[in-house]
């Protein structure tokens, strides 16, 4: 069977670097297919989508809201000429009822284990216009080493520069944060994964550099440090979610490879001053991810906040608006009071202000964000504070002869272009 | 003479780092290296430490000494001569 397999493009946040990655959900997805399935990955972002190309089934993986829209107008084109549409990923999940308007199946939940029953359904005619498995999880252990084979490589490769691989050593989050919706999707157990498995897709991926995307480290003390133990012989270097604030698992990090970690900076307070600090001394870079737009926001505050995130240090810093994206606790509390001003999915790429702020206007939100990247690069550039992370990861190599060097023969790559 | 070696910096980034449609002469050696300027991004930046290290025998540590010296073409090439003057 051949089965072509979609990544819907999207608007990229606006200030964001130009890397792309390769996308997780769809090579975990693809790991659960029969080995005789004959995949066709195309990343949208990176790829033109041929809608003549011979398939038998069409998949469209969604991660996030702003891919939506897209993701049902290919389905729709897809199904003019006559092919069948099953879509999942974690977007279908917050989007089901109206993405089965568009698509002749969707799939909601994990796959593993699930998807010969699909695939059965679809050669007999019979495909179920929903497949619910939200909150009935595969066993963990069930989870393989994602296909990573489907992936054009060379379009993940920048002037020569191989981006990170992406790679999950857990599922479930026992957090219940504000904007986040993983609760909703992954469910609130924390679902580690054993470790032999970890260590076995780890040791398959042919990336010295890794996105480790687990919602957050920090979700189990003694599953945290084992972790990095076995980590730590497989010299990988990795950015990840936070990882708990205590002397033993932070020097593991290090000792295993920690890189930079993607830490939410939500006030001015000694506890996050503190917080990087600790990262630093374990010589673990930082990329704050900065909210703006909380209700107890004010002007003055968000001016504060961006004056504290130059005097803590903070290596990289992502500014978003909050979104209210359906399962939130941000959603039901904005909806609620009826401050949700646009449902326009693709206005959801957290540079747009879709409710109405407390404290402010949505023009004034806007400009401020704007301000707020402006402001923080103003001193070193995103390009520059992006070097001294390069440099950072090339150092941690040197040190323990992981580094390669790339070859010059591809240093002229830009994305997209593909071999030259 | 440091219009000589500024020229000829222009001319190894140009080379090497492959900015596209551009001559030794459009580079403004006094504009930043970085974003609005030459434009050059973080890979650059690397290439430009190997360049460096490379051609001129120089070390340069992005987040120490690397802000005043990767300010622009120019302030790469004063550094070059008062490091090779020692």
């Amino acid at each position: 069977m051949k089965f072509t397999l979609i990544y819907p493009k999207w608007k990229k946040l606006r200030g964001q670097t130009e890397f792309h990655l390769p996308p997780h959900g769809p090579v975990v997805f693809a790991a659960t297919l029969p080995r005789d399935v004959e995949i066709t990955f195309i990343d949208e972002n990176l790829e033109t989508i041929d809608f003549n190309d011979q398939a038998d089934f069409i998949g469209i993986s969604m991660m996030l809201t702003s891919q939506v829209k897209r993701g049902w107008k290919i389905a729709e084109e897809y199904r003019r000429r006559g092919m069948k549409v099953v879509c999942g990923g974690i977007a279908t999940m917050l989007h089901a009822e109206e993405t089965s308007l568009h698509a002749d199946a969707i799939f909601l939940g994990e796959a593993e284990g699930r998807m010969e029953q699909v695939l059965e359904d679809f050669r007999n005619n019979r495909l179920r216009k929903v497949y619910n498995y939200r909150t009935d999880f595969p066993p963990i252990a069930s989870v393989g080493t994602a296909r990573r084979d489907i992936l054009k490589r060379q379009l993940y490769s920048y002037k020569g520069i191989q981006m990170v691989d992406l790679f999950h050593a857990s599922r479930g989050c026992r957090f219940d944060c504000y904007p986040c919706c993983m609760s909703f999707v992954g469910g609130r157990e924390f679902r580690p994964r054993p470790f032999e498995k970890v260590v076995e897709e780890l040791t398959a991926i042919d990336n010295n550099r890794l996105y480790i995307v687990d919602n957050s480290l920090s979700q189990d003390t003694t599953w945290e440090k084992q972790l990095f133990r076995e980590m730590i012989p497989l010299k990988k270097k990795w950015c990840c979610h936070p990882i708990e604030d205590d002397d033993e698992v932070l020097d593991l990090a290090a000792q295993a490879g920690a890189w930079f970690v993607y830490q939410a900076i939500f006030d001015t307070s000694d506890f996050i001053r503190n917080r990087i600090k600790r990262y630093h001394d374990f010589g673990i870079g930082v990329e704050g991810t900065i909210l703006l737009g909380l209700d107890r926001h004010t002007e003055d505050d968000i001016r504060r906040l961006i004056d504290f995130l130059l005097e803590i240090e903070l290596d990289l810093a992502e500014f978003t608006v909050l979104t209210p994206f359906p399962y939130t606790r941000a959603f039901a509390d904005l909806q609620g009071k009826g401050r949700i001003l646009s449902y326009n999915w693709n206005d959801y790429t957290c540079d747009q202000v879709v409710f109405q702020p407390k404290q402010m206007s949505p023009e004034r939100l806007r400009q401020l964000y704007d301000e707020a990247w402006k402001i923080f690069y103003r001193e070193k550039s995103q390009p520059y504070r992006m070097f001294e992370l390069f440099e950072r990861v090339i150092d941690k190599e040197m040190a323990d002869g992981s580094f390669q060097r790339q070859p010059r023969t591809r240093a002229r790559r830009k994305f997209g272009q593909g071999e030259q | 003479m440091i219009e000589d070696l500024i020229l000829k910096l222009k001319k190894e980034i140009i080379e090497e780092l492959n900015v596209e449609n551009m001559t030794p002469e459009e580079i403004d050696a006094e504009a930043p290296l970085f974003g609005e300027g030459l434009g050059l991004d973080s890979i650059d930046a690397l290439e430009l430490v190997v360049l460096l290290d490379k051609n001129y025998g120089i070390k340069i540590q992005a987040s120490k000494e690397g802000p005043k010296i990767f300010r622009s073409v120019k302030t790469i090439a004063e550094y070059i001569q008062e490091h090779q003057e020692k």
